[in-house]
C-alpha cells in the first residue's frame, strides 16, 4: 500500500505537480497510516511562526531584490574591472567574482545568469574572449557563491539541521565561516584557470584614475558585506538581525538615496520577492511535518542501518554521497533538494563521523555543481535561453569548468580541515 | 464571481506590501531599542515570528496564481503538447485536493484554538495570528481549482 502511495507520487512529482503538494500528500498519508488526527500537519506546519531564525529569508531575499533591481551591479562589475582588469583573464576573473558576491546576496535562482550573464557575456566576448569560453564561464558563474554568507541555501541548511534536534548541534554563524574557504577555493581555482586560458589576450593597463572613481561610485554598496559578515561574526548581530539591518540599508541607499529604484517599482519587488520566499518556506512548512512522520516512523535509522550493512567504510561512504547529490542536484532545486534530503542525510553522515557543519558545505558544494551537471541542470537551461544557443553548445562550452569544479568539491569532500578550520577557530 | 476574485487580488496585494513593510520596521526598532536603551518591544519577537508565517501563506498564494511553485521541470521538456497538458492536469487536480484536506484541518487547528481562548500576547487572541493558515490554503486550493479549469479548457499555455 504505502510503496503504491510511494510510486503514485514520485509519478506525480515528475509529471510537475507542485513540490509543496507532494511533501504534504506523503506527510497526510504517513499520519493517516498511523491512525494520527490529520490536524498534527498543521500544527508542524505552524512551527514556521516559531523559528525566530526564519525572519532573515524574507528580509534577504527583498534585500537581494532590491540590490539587483538597482544599478548595484554595473558598479559592481566596473570597480573589479578597474581593480583587476590589468592581469591576464582580468575581466574573466570580475565576471567570477561579481557573480559569486551577487549570488550569495540573491541566492543562485538563476537571477545572476539572467541580471549579470547579460552584462558580462557581451563584455567578454567584445574584450576578446572566445565565445564558447565565455558562455561557459557565466553559466558556471550562475551557482558560484552558494557558499558565501548570506547566501539563503547556507541559512536554510542550518535551520532544518537545527529543528531536527539531534544531538550534533551547528549555529548559522559557523556555517556562514565554513563556506568561506570551500568558496574561496573554488574561486582561485577557475581564476586560475581563466588567466591560463587567456594568457594570449591584451590587458588593459591599471588606471589609477579609473580605479578611484570606480571606487567612489560604488562607496554605498562597499560597506555591506562587512556591515552583514562584521556585525555576525564580531557579535554584534543575530543572523535575521543583520538581514534587518541589510534590508534597512539597500532601502536607503537605492531607494533614498541614489534613487535607482522608483517608488512605484517596489509593490512588484516586493510580491517578486515574497513569491520566491512563499514556494521556498511553504515547502519547508510541509516538510517539517514529513520529516516528524519520517522520524516517528523511525525511516533515517533504518535507512542508515540498510546503508551501513553495504557501505563500510567513510570513504565508500562519502564517494556514493558525491554520487547521489550530483545527481539529486541536477534534478531538483536547491530548496527541495535541501528539505527533503538533510532531514535522511544528516543522521547517516553522523553515523559516519561527519561533522554537520561539514555535511553542509559538502552538499551545498555539490548542489552548485548539479546546476550546471548534464544533461538537466537547470542553469543549463537558462543560459541556453538566455543567450540563445543551443544546449548542446552549453554542454560543450561548460565541461572543462564542470571538471575543475568537480576537483574543488572532491577536495572539499575529502579534506574536512578547509571547511572546519575557521569556525574551529572561532569556538 | 470575477469582481470577487479582483478583490482578493488586490487585497493580498495590499496586505503583502504591508506586511512586509511593517516586517522590517518592527525588526528595524527591536534593533534600535535594544542597542541604545536595552530594552525592546515586548510584542515585537511573537509578532515578526508571526509575520513570517503570514508572508509564507501570502507568497504561497501569488506563487499558485502565477502557477511559479517549485516543481521537477524535467518530464516535460519532452513531452507533446497534448500530454504535457493531461499531466499538468492531474498535477493541478491533485493539488487542488491535497490543498483542500490542508484546508480542512487547518480549519479544525484554528477552531480549537478559538475554544480554547487563549491570547497571544496584550489582547490579541491565539486564534487570530493562525487565521491565515486556514484563509491561505482555502484560496490556495481555490486557485489550484481555478488553474485546473483553466488548464482542461486549454486557456494555459
Amino acid at each position: 500500500m504505502s510503496w503504491l502511495f510511494t510510486v503514485i507520487l514520485l509519478a506525480l512529482a515528475l509529471m510537475g505537480a507542485p513540490l509543496f503538494v507532494i511533501i504534504a500528500a506523503s506527510a497526510l498519508f504517513g499520519f493517516y497510516m498511523a491512525e494520527l488526527d490529520l490536524s498534527v500537519v498543521i500544527i508542524e506546519f505552524y512551527r514556521l511562526a516559531e523559528m525566530p531564525i526564519l525572519l532573515a529569508i524574507p528580509l534577504f531575499t527583498f534585500a537581494g531584490y532590491l540590490l539587483s533591481e538597482s544599478q548595484a551591479p554595473n558598479r559592481l562589475v566596473r570597480l573589479t574591472q578597474a581593480l583587476l582588469g590589468w592581469m591576464h583573464g582580468g575581466l574573466a576573473i570580475v565576471a567570477l567574482i561579481t557573480c559569486a558576491l551577487f549570488t550569495a546576496f540573491t541566492g543562485a535562482s538563476g537571477v545572476t545568469i539572467v541580471a549579470l550573464g547579460a552584462l558580462l557575456y557581451p563584455a567578454l566576448v567584445r574584450a576578446g574572449y572566445q565565445q564558447k569560453f565565455s558562455l561557459g564561464l557565466i553559466t558556471t558563474s550562475g551557482s558560484l557563491g552558494l557558499l558565501f554568507a548570506p547566501s539563503l541555501p547556507l541559512i536554510l541548511y542550518g535551520i532544518i539541521v537545527q529543528q531536527l534536534g539531534t544531538e550534533a548541534s551547528l549555529t548559522i554563524d559557523e556555517l556562514f565561516l565554513a563556506g568561506l574557504l570551500p568558496g574561496l577555493l573554488m574561486l582561485v581555482v577557475l581564476s586560475a584557470w581563466a588567466m591560463w586560458r587567456q594568457r594570449g589576450l591584451s590587458k588593459q593597463p591599471f588606471c589609477l584614475q579609473e580605479a578611484k572613481s570606480a571606487l567612489w561610485q560604488a562607496k554605498w554598496e562597499l560597506p555591506l558585506p562587512f556591515i552583514v559578515l562584521g556585525g555576525i561574526y564580531s557579535g554584534h548581530f543575530a543572523v535575521s538581525e543583520a538581514a534587518a539591518v541589510t534590508v534597512i540599508y539597500v532601502f536607503v541607499v537605492e531607494v533614498l538615496i541614489q534613487r535607482e529604484i522608483v517608488w512605484r517599482r517596489l509593490p512588484g519587488l516586493i510580491r517578486e520577492a515574497m513569491i520566491m520566499v512563499g514556494a521556498i518556506l511553504i515547502i519547508l512548512g510541509v516538510s517539517l511535518a514529513s520529516t516528524n512522520y519520517m522520524i516517528d516512523a523511525q525511516i533515517p535509522t533504518r535507512l542508515f542501518e540498510f546503508i551501513q550493512g553495504h557501505v563500510d567504510s567513510k570513504l565508500t561512504f562519502l564517494i556514493l554521497l558525491n554520487i547521489f547529490l550530483l545527481i539529486l542536484g541536477a534534478m531538483l532545486d536547491i530548496f527541495s533538494a535541501l528539505v527533503i534530503m538533510v532531514p535522511l542525510l544528516l543522521p547517516i553522515a553522523i553515523g559516519y563521523g561527519i561533522d554537520p557543519v561539514h555535511l553542509g558545505i559538502i552538499f551545498l558544494a555539490n548542489m552548485q555543481l548539479g546546476y550546471f551537471t548534464p544533461p538537466v541542470g537547470m542553469n543549463l537551461f537558462i543560459a541556453s535561453f538566455r543567450f540563445n544557443r543551443p544546449i548542446t553548445e552549453l554542454y560543450q562550452s561548460t565541461l572543462p569548468f564542470f571538471f575543475l569544479l568537480l576537483g574543488t568539491v572532491l577536495i572539499i569532500t575529502y579534506w574536512p580541515w578547509l571547511s572546519m578550520w575557521l569556525p574551529g577557530r572561532m569556538g | 464571481m470575477r469582481h470577487l476574485l479582483l478583490i482578493i487580488r488586490f487585497t493580498e496585494e495590499a496586505l503583502i506590501s504591508l506586511l512586509l513593510s511593517a516586517m522590517i520596521l518592527i525588526a528595524g526598532a527591536q534593533i534600535l531599542l535594544r542597542n541604545l536603551f536595552d530594552s525592546g518591544l515586548h510584542w515585537g519577537d511573537p509578532l515578526l515570528r508571526l509575520l513570517v508565517l503570514w508572508l509564507t501563506m501570502l507568497g504561497a498564494l501569488l506563487a499558485t496564481r502565477n502557477n511559479q511553485h517549485i516543481r521537477i521541470d524535467l518530464l516535460s521538456r519532452y513531452l507533446t503538447p497534448d500530454w504535457r497538458r493531461l499531466s499538468e492536469v492531474i498535477g493541478l487536480a491533485f493539488s487542488t485536493l491535497v490543498c483542500a484536506l490542508l484546508a480542512w484541518h487547518a480549519t479544525r487547528f484554528v477552531y480549537y484554538e478559538w475554544q480554547d481562548g487563549g491570547m497571544l500576547f496584550g489582547t490579541v487572541p491565539v486564534w487570530l495570528g493562525q487565521i491565515i493558515l486556514p484563509v491561505g490554503f482555502v484560496l490556495i486550493t481555490l486557485r489550484f481549482a481555478i488553474l485546473t479549469v483553466q488548464t482542461v479548457r486549454g486557456r494555459l499555455p
